[in-house]
């Protein structure tokens, strides 16, 4: 009986040996006709999956565009999108696949840090430049042909929080005492705690500009029950909550705050999904938060026709794939700014070949429809100068509140 | 003062773990069968309240009268599965996990990964709350609280005072002898399986009231339901009340007076310890099993 | 196991090739990338297989070593410069430690068993998890990116490189769970998933077993974790320490098998090609949905999983194989190398499935009917002579919570003794014999055996010391044969011996209960009478002093209760000294050569079996309550 089985494996391993020199000829040649292909993986199922939707409807919608107006140096493109469902250790197999079977002539970057990280190791490995969407910590990302769509500029952990402390410094009751609630997750606690060996984050910053830190509250990712941090909140009383959290946790911690009969006087979310907030109703009115772009009527108005067109189509598309939360913002602009820099750099050497894309995009920048022209420089790790703006829940939409000269509405002060 | 509302809050919130608990810990007490699959009856019904709640209009409590029936159909349909197949107690685990994981896929197929929550304007009870002093009650939990008092009630009476009850801890101990005395053991535990499945309606209903869905949301209960169950005792109507309010209160008190952090941490390790210590369950009278 | 084990070393030189000359062969990068995973998943697999399948401890828990390797690895090389090489070992050791720890307290107390043996694994990861979220130092709360380590240059690519570890990591896996199934740990451990205190008892000692099964698959988990850091580059808590890790390793050792070393490796296999496929097709939606499927209907037809399938079937299944791979390989028409690959595979497990379930092993004579010798009289030879003394027991006492079981029972067992204990129900008389065992210990009192005190010792302790004993209810282990039932105490007994060396001893004691036509049927293909003998043959053969034969008559029809009483006569006569509880006290009367009575507890007679049967006391204790005379 074992020897039967042993034979019947042998033979089967034999056969699996000699078969494995066949199979996959075809694909790579790339004569004039025939499409460009960019691969990517996004996560459109799994933990991270509520914004790889977002990334998917707007890369189709570029591609979509681009195709219309007669694709790229006369071919069409072809997107290949696969599904890594959230975890990391699928990412590096399936760029691994995308470039080394697949042969796809350019890859673009997954949805989420951790993603991106796994997805960059395989395109260094193979020379790819990689456009990425959301990896914002800028001191993770060492490899040189990696280029940003979002950008909060070489320190992350210390622009953001002055930039709210700056934006709230000019109201007539600028805030005395803050609470940090920080998510102990890796895309959102550096902005408290700073990153690795750089200690500068809220915390740090808020005591150097003689602001009070009332409650300091770590929280994992994974809490489900919100009343404890809502009733430290509700006893320190501060005049600004600071949320430096993700997805709904904001909308949880003013629910809960709101359960006790409390409401924050002012309060900022970090990375919130921007949809559920809205849903709120009154309850978030004020809420700020960080915004690379808002479809304001006068932000469109300055940024003309098409932007407005893009934006629209996507709403359309989005309503139709059944998201809940349609507009086109942060998430999406990453996404455009991603394929813009992709197709640019293609346009400016007129082929795919890597190190030129990589060069070219050092050397020229390229631009972009919402983010202006982008310059990328190796030793900021290609972090461009950020154009990142705070937003606000004004009337139950979110608006650029500030920097003044990017802002569609003054930024609303403390409630009474 | 915090740690008496934080103490107050987490007994209320327990009353929620019971409520997902209860369900899990019965089928396993009296049916013998890990019934994971309990975790996606409760998504479903959540989400179920939700679409009912915003495309209707209607008061999210109200959806009740429809996820409920529907619930005890799914729990029955489910435990003549397990009958037909009459596995044993883990490759019930095995098969339920597999059933899960289908089930969240297929939420997740139908209403996204997207975070969903009802609006304001449909549901009043996410914000609202009875206060005392300083002290609030959150409505939300206090619903939580009154059905988990009305199920753990309904259940003990049941489980004691009637034939029904009797003839399902017959079953619980000996469901072979148990048929020998006339006790339809099929029927019972069709029964018993869309009350179980009732229960996961209830506890989906409550569960969108005051949160934000995700499918993926089903794995994350896994810690602290099981730890409810084992807590509580296997099978223990009771118990497991108790031992919800219990892991509420621990939970809430070390995330005020320490940090939420540690919560986890701290309930784990005392989970590991009950385990140590009593691991028929910290409140076990000797009921079902 | 000779030739599996060059199979396993075939294979592993094969695959070592394949990887090494790469580029040669043309195979693509993302390939090797594939097989990576696939061992990185034979690997885990393997290391869940060697505790929760080979001893039944199903464990939620591998993520903990999955995680705590991983993190050993990123944090030292990512944030401390140490090389990666010098990492590997580090985590290892920790593993170790932490499975050392594990072990050390869920397996000190009995209780901690099945179900509630999982959930407490299931909480470790999440108190690891938590606890590397509280100390911020531990990864700078950012997760850690790993740079590429230092290799030597013949190894070729980073891709080749990652293969080659991840290879030689699944090999010693493999190779470990090859070794501790063809060795008396393997028995002990099967023994273990059957019946714990049964093995315990025939001298099994089950503790150390257990430790090792468990410290082995933590080191193997922790090194693979320690690859895997250097697979995905970028370790976070929510990578390493989540559910999918022992999600995914639980649906492998089950679609593959728990019993056998390749189960887990058939399990790894098929799901991470499977998948990898499904995704290719832009299925991904349907995986989870597939993985589900394939779990829930796999457990329900095929519990003991498809490598018993496969070996029950292996022609057909590799015609299937080869049918489905030659066709799509010759036509060409859909799909690439590995669709094939992949088709053919699932079409050798869907054939070995249908077909392993249709034909069943053909069914031994098990059904025929009890084989009773024909004579009734028969030599069994003479009783051995009265010897010293064998057992003291010194006022022993048991007391559970107020119940007194047992009061201050002072007894002698001469050596060649035939004793039979008598008692009405909640005498004291099982208390007794468990106490002997070792499966309880005294509340006060003294046991001694041999003069060995064995008050305090483990059951395989007293087992070694020279007592055995059987079961009311008897209790075989279930996946063995009859002949590796007996052949197991003989390994485990004073004298340890391998399995080979121990399989035809067994045969000799299946003789002496006249069980050896039936030495290759299953357990559960005997009746109550059969399971019996193999119990006291089970018993005889770990080479006892004493005998503790406990009711075991009991439910026997009259003819086979006179052929036991012949096994036990000759058990005797091989100058086994035996202490047999028996409610029928008309065998009892003409068997044994001491009667010793107990009641409430308290030793009421002792003596000649004429006397006691004629005491008052007795007759009014006993027979008024029990007709069995």
């Amino acid at each position: 009986m074992r020897r039967r089985s042993l034979v019947a494996a042998a033979v089967a391993t034999a056969l699996v040996v000699t078969g494995c020199n066949r199979g996959s000829g075809d694909g790579g040649s790339s004569s004039n006709s025939a499409p460009i292909v960019v691969g990517s993986t996004l996560s459109l199922t799994g933990a991270f999956a509520a914004t790889g939707q977002i990334h998917k409807i707007a890369g189709e919608e570029f591609v979509e565009r681009l195709n219309a107006a007669g694709g790229l140096l006369g071919r069409k493109v072809e997107w290949k999108v696969l599904d890594d469902q959230s975890d990391q250790a699928k990412v590096s197999q399936l760029y691994e696949r995308l470039i080394s079977q697949d042969k796809v002539d350019l890859i673009l970057g997954p949805y989420a840090t951790p993603n991106i990280l796994s997805a960059m190791a395989v395109a260094q490995r193979h020379g790819y430049i990689l456009p990425q969407h959301s990896a914002v910590l800028a001191p993770q990302l060492t490899y040189e042909c990696q280029f940003p769509a979002w950008s909060i500029g070489p320190t992350p952990n210390s622009f953001i929080p002055n930039q709210l402390f700056d934006a709230l410094a000019s109201l007539p009751t600028p805030p005395k005492t803050v609470a940090v609630l920080t998510s102990q997750s890796g895309s959102a606690a550096f902005v408290s705690d700073g990153f690795g060996s750089d200690k500068t984050g809220a915390l740090s910053i808020a005591k150097q500009r003689g602001i009070t830190v009332v409650a300091d509250v770590h929280y994992p990712p994974t809490t489900t029950d919100w009343a404890p941090i809502a009733t430290q909140v509700r006893d320190a009383n501060p005049d600004l909550v600071i949320n430096n959290g993700l997805g709904v946790d904001a909308v949880n911690i003013l629910q809960a705050m709101k359960q006790l009969n409390y409401r924050p006087k002012q309060m900022f979310g970090l990375f919130p999904a921007p949809g559920p907030l809205l849903a709120l109703g009154d309850l978030s009115e004020g809420m700020l938060s960080v915004s690379m772009f808002e479809p304001n009527k006068p932000i469109l108005d300055k940024l003309g026709a098409q932007a407005t067109e893009i934006t629209t189509k996507f709403s359309e598309k989005a309503k139709a794939a059944n998201l809940p939360y349609t507009v086109f913002e942060t998430q999406a602009t990453a996404s455009w700014n991603a394929w813009e820099i992709l197709t640019g750099a293609v346009k400016a050497t007129g082929g795919t070949d890597q190190k030129k894309l990589c060069d070219s995009l050092h050397d020229k920048g390229v631009d972009t429809t919402f983010s202006g022209h982008l310059t990328f420089d190796p030793k900021s790790f290609n972090f461009w100068p950020t154009t990142q703006t705070l937003k606000q829940i004004q009337k139950g939409d979110w608006v650029v509140v500030w920097p003044a000269d990017k802002a569609a509405a003054p930024l609303a002060g403390p409630r009474a | 003062m915090n740690v008496v509302q934080a103490t107050l809050s987490g007994a209320l919130i327990g009353g929620l773990y019971a409520l997902m608990a209860i369900g899990l810990s019965v089928t396993w007490g009296v049916l013998r069968v890990i019934n994971l699959a309990h975790f996606g009856l409760i998504m479903v019904g959540a989400y179920l309240t939700l679409q009912l709640a915003t495309s209707w209009g209607i008061d999210p409590l109200l959806t009740l009268l429809v996820t409920v029936p529907l619930m005890f159909v799914a729990g029955a349909a489910l435990q003549w599965l397990f009958d037909r197949l009459a596995l044993s107690e883990f490759n019930s685990l095995l098969v339920s996990f597999g059933l899960l994981i289908i089930t969240i896929q297929v939420t997740h197929n139908v209403w996204t990964a997207d975070f969903r929550r009802m609006g304001a304007d449909v549901n009043p009870y996410a914000t609202a709350s009875l206060s005392v002093g300083r002290l609030v009650f959150p409505v939300t939990t206090l619903i939580a609280f009154g059905l988990a008092v009305v199920v753990v009630a309904g259940g003990h009476l049941v489980l004691r005072r009637t034939f029904a009850g009797r003839a399902m801890r017959a079953i619980a101990q000996d469901s072979a002898v148990a048929g020998a005395f006339g006790v339809d053991h099929r029927r019972l535990s069709l029964l018993l399986g869309g009350v179980v499945g009732a229960t996961a309606a209830l506890a989906g209903t409550v569960f969108s009231l005051s949160n934000a869905l995700t499918p993926d949301t089903a794995y994350e209960w896994f810690g602290i339901v099981f730890a409810v169950v084992i807590l509580g005792g296997i099978g223990e109507v009771v118990g497991t009340f108790a031992a919800g309010i219990l892991v509420g209160v621990l939970s809430g008190v070390v995330s005020v007076v320490w940090s939420p952090a540690t919560a986890p941490f701290v309930l784990f390790s005392a989970i590991i310890l009950a385990l140590l210590l009593r691991p028929r369950g910290l409140f076990t009278i000797g009921a079902a099993r | 196991m000779k030739k599996g084990g060059l199979g396993l070393l075939g294979a592993f030189l094969v695959l070592a090739a394949l990887g090494q000359f790469a580029p040669e062969l043309g195979l693509p990068s993302f390939h090797l990338i594939l097989l990576g995973s696939v061992c990185f998943w034979i690997a885990q697999a393997t290391s869940w297989n060697l505790l929760s399948g080979y001893s039944g401890y199903f464990s939620f828990g591998q993520a903990a070593y999955v995680g705590v390797g991983a993190y050993t690895t990123a944090v030292l090389t990512g944030r401390h410069g140490v090389g990666f090489f010098w990492t590997v070992p580090l985590a290892a050791v920790l593993c170790g430690l932490l499975a050392l720890g594990i072990g050390a307290v869920a397996f000190r107390l009995g209780s901690l068993r099945g179900e509630i043996f999982a959930l407490l694994t299931l909480a470790v990861p999440f108190i690891l998890a938590a606890f590397a979220r509280i100390n911020r130092a531990v990864d700078g709360g950012q997760g850690t990116t790993l740079p590429l380590p230092e290799y030597p240059g013949f190894l070729g690519t980073f891709q080749q490189f990652q293969y080659l570890l991840a290879l030689a990591v699944a090999a010693v896996a493999v190779g470990v769970a090859f070794l501790v199934q063809h060795t008396r740990a393997g028995s002990a451990l099967t023994a273990i998933h059957d019946n714990e205190d049964v093995a315990e008892v025939l001298g099994v000692p089950t503790f150390r077993y257990k430790m090792l099964a468990i410290v082995a698959s933590g080191v193997l988990g922790g090194v693979a974790g320690s690859v895997y850091a250097l697979q995905i580059g970028f370790v976070t808590v929510e990578s390493v320490f989540g559910l999918t890790i022992p999600l995914f390793v639980i649906v492998m050792g089950v679609l593959g098998g728990r019993s056998h070393w390749l189960g887990p490796v058939i399990g790894a296999v098929l799901i991470v090609t499977l998948q990898d496929r499904l995704s290719s097709y832009g299925l991904d939606e349907y995986n989870s949905i597939f993985l589900g499927a394939i779990l829930a209907i796999l457990v329900a037809t095929a519990p003991a999983g498809l490598y018993a399938r496969l070996r029950a079937r292996p022609y057909a299944a590799l015609a299937g194989f080869v049918v489905v791979f030659g066709v799509l390989y010759i036509l060409n028409v859909w799909g690439e190398m590995l669709d094939w690959l992949v088709a053919g595979m699932l079409a050798a497990a869907l054939v070995a499935i249908v077909l392993g379930t249709r034909r069943r092993p053909a069914a031994p004579a098990a059904a025929a009917p009890a084989h009773l010798p024909e004579s009734t009289v028969e030599d069994v030879g003479a009783p051995p002579a009265i010897g010293p003394v064998l057992v003291e027991c010194r006022e022993v006492a048991k007391y559970y919570g107020g119940v007194h079981a047992l009061e201050d029972v002072t007894l002698d067992i001469r050596a060649g003794e035939l004793i039979g204990l008598v008692g009405p129900n909640g005498s004291g008389k099982t208390t007794l014999v468990n106490l002997l065992s070792g499966a309880t210990r005294p509340t006060r009192g003294v046991i001694r055996i041999d003069g060995h005190d064995i008050t305090r010792l483990p059951p395989h302790r007293i087992a070694h010391v020279g007592l055995a004993r059987t079961y009311q209810i008897p209790k075989p282990f279930d996946s063995m044969t009859v002949r590796d039932n007996v052949a197991t105490a003989i390994m485990f007994g004073r004298t340890p011996m391998s399995l080979r060396q121990a399989r035809p001893l067994a045969e000799r004691h299946l003789a002496t209960v006249a069980l050896d036509h039936l030495a290759d049927a299953r357990p559960g293909r005997l009746n109550l009478h059969q399971r019996q003998l193999l119990e006291m043959a089970r018993a005889i053969a770990s080479d006892p002093k004493v005998l503790l034969l406990d009711e075991a008559l009991a439910g026997l029809n009259p003819a086979e209760v006179d052929n036991a009483v012949r096994v036990v006569r000759r058990i005797h006569a091989s100058g086994i000294t035996i202490v047999i509880v028996e409610h029928l006290l008309r065998v009892l009367n003409q068997l044994a050569t001491r009667i010793v009575v107990l009641d409430r507890g308290s030793l009421l007679a002792d003596g000649d079996p004429q006397t006691v049967m004629s005491d008052p006391a007795v007759v009014r204790a006993y027979l008024g309550k029990q007709a069995h005379v």
